[in-house]
């Protein structure tokens, strides 16, 4: 069980003077159950390579399969949820949960199930029950996000892609989101989160891929990114890095503040020790 | 995705080339052309116009079938109406509606007009830069006496831009919102009503917000509405003078 991406070259505008490749020779595949990233500067590809994940569009060359499934397949939609950047814009319901309850009505659910996939995609976002009757256009921009996130959580589907789904979220916020996404993980769920900014998020992630114009430039564990990647590091790691080169032994590869912390205290202590 | 739909495509053709205001001229002399031809044999000569400008100006098909494709419903409305509500000897019968010979005729010829219409009005928008147009536009505009109406050329130009500019604009946020509502199961085939719901609300919404948002950034940078000079100047030359006059000439002669 797996998206699968072999050899994809995908051009925009064929045939025109605006003719643009923005994807050269991709391969990657992402298995059931994990938590992915996908990286790079803006204008990089990764919101038209996640576009080819639900078939949204067709490779010019390669392959991409979801659970050996060419990604076209009209059956692949049940599988693989993309919610894409400004998801704010594609609220209609009259009431939060009319639009929320649109995915799993599409995919075939009803009655109490479909009461209860809605409201619990809506409270694992922290939406308290008193705007579900709500007009979805008069909460504020975080919530109307937090509303359209809800909207594709609903579907329970295997593999959930988010484009930049933090950009523009306060703190808080995204404090919600991400804990959302690692619950559904936990149970077994994909989460593909795509960002131009990931690395405060390496330390949630299985695996992550980096893009470069087009070019898939980096695919590893995020230990492997830090000891590797050029560039997009965690400042937690160039911090680290920097106390290696004033001549502390810490480790170089370190991500998270955890691990820092009790990486610095080990190295401090021993100092204290060898004074003593 | 369609993002081509009426946008500028860059090149370097002598139809790129040409004066804005040649193009705007050659643009309604077309459309005048296409209204007043009223068999299948004028339109197929203004058929044989178009694709010699098209293959003039090196313009691929896709830009032109993207202007068209979104339209064909419209167009094929157009053909169903004039196929049955025209009087004449009856073609075949349905639903107890009768099929003309008349109304077959009539049918091709209207949405042939339509067709055309779209063809000639993507192959402007794709040949000239939007600030060019706005330009020719304006310079067009500026003999004649609207400020007795209280507007000026500038602003019915800008006006005309802006809308021009609204066009790709909007397209391309239909493709995203379609792609959304997509992604979470809508069968656009199946459900035609639902598609339209979903997709005309935020739409409108967008198409405001959006409006909103220009109409601030315009006043935040000062704009004023009056004579604004442009960074290109298009100068009319021999040679475009002449482009239009052979244009008009032949348009009429032939139609
Ligand atoms: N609809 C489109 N039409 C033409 N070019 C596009 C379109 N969408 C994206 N591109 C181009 O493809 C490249 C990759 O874009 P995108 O996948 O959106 O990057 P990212 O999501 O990493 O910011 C960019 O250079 C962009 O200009
Ligand atoms: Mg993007």
């Amino acid at each position: 069980m797996s998206i699968d991406v072999r050899n994809l070259t995908f051009r925009y505008d064929r045939g025109t003077s605006l003719e643009k490749t923005s994807l050269e020779d991709v391969s990657l595949s992402i298995d059931k159950g994990e938590f992915v990233l996908i990286g790079g500067e803006i204008g990089s590809g990764k919101s038209t390579l996640v576009r080819h994940f639900n078939g949204l569009l067709k490779p010019f060359s390669g392959q991409v399969t979801v659970d050996g499934m060419a990604a076209h397949e009209k059956k692949v939609k049940a599988r693989v949820g993309v919610l894409f950047q400004f998801p704010q814009q594609q609220l209609f319901g009259r009431t939060v949960f009319e639009d929320v309850a649109f995915g799993p009505r599409n995919f075939g659910y009803r009655g109490n199930e479909l009461d209860l996939q809605v409201h619990s995609a809506l409270e694992l976002l922290g939406l308290g029950k008193e705007i579900y009757s709500v007009s979805p256009f008069r909460l504020s921009g975080g919530q109307m996000r937090l509303v359209a996130i809800a909207g594709v959580l609903a579907s329970r589907l295997d593999y959930i892609v988010l484009d930049e789904p933090f950009s523009g979220l306060d703190a808080e916020n995204k404090k919600i989101l991400l804990s959302a996404l690692r619950h559904l993980n936990s149970r077994g769920t994909s989460v593909i989160v795509v960002s131009h900014r990931m690395s405060d998020l390496l330390s949630v992630a299985d695996r992550v891929f980096l893009l470069d114009q087009g070019n898939l430039v980096f695919g590893g564990t995020p230990a492997e990114y830090v000891k590797h990647a050029p560039s997009h590091l965690p400042e937690i790691t160039c911090l680290m890095k920097e106390l290696r080169r004033k001549g502390f032994d810490v480790r170089g590869d370190i991500f998270n503040i955890d691990d820092a912390f009790s990486e610095i205290s080990r190295v401090l202590n021993t100092k204290e020790a060898v004074r003593r | 995705m369609n993002t081509l739909f009426f946008r500028y495509v860059p090149g370097n053709s002598i139809v790129h080339r040409l004066d804005p205001r040649v193009k705007i001229a050659g643009m309604l002399i077309a459309s005048i052309s296409i209204f007043i031809s009223s068999s299948l044999r004028e339109m197929a000569v203004v058929a044989l116009v178009f694709f010699l400008l098209a293959l003039i100006s090196s313009i691929s098909v896709r830009v032109i079938l993207s202007a068209v494709r979104p339209m064909l419903m419209f167009l094929g409305i157009i053909f169903i109406l004039q196929l049955f509500l025209t009087e004449g000897n009856p073609l075949f019968s349905l639903v107890g509606l009768d099929a003309t010979y008349e109304g077959l005729a009539l049918g091709v010829l209207m949405s042939m007009r339509f067709l055309f219409l779209l063809m000639f009005a993507s192959l402007l928008t794709a040949t000239t830069a939007p600030s060019l147009m706005t330009t020719g536009i304006e310079k067009m505009l500026r003999p004649l006496p609207l400020k007795r109406l209280g507007i000026s050329s500038f602003d019915l130009a800008t006006m005309m831009f802006l809308s021009l500019h609204f066009v790709p604009l909007l397209y391309g946020s239909f493709s995203h919102l379609r792609d959304a509502q997509v992604s979470r199961g809508l069968d656009m085939a199946r459900n035609p009503f639902k598609a339209v719901y979903s997709l005309s609300v935020p739409m409108v919404r967008t198409a405001f917000i959006s409006a909103e948002e220009v109409a601030v950034a315009m006043e935040s940078r000062c704009y004023q509405g009056v004579n604004r000079s442009s960074l290109n100047e298009p100068v009319m030359q021999k040679n475009d003078l002449a482009a239009l006059l052979v244009f008009g000439i032949v348009m009429f002669l032939l139609v």
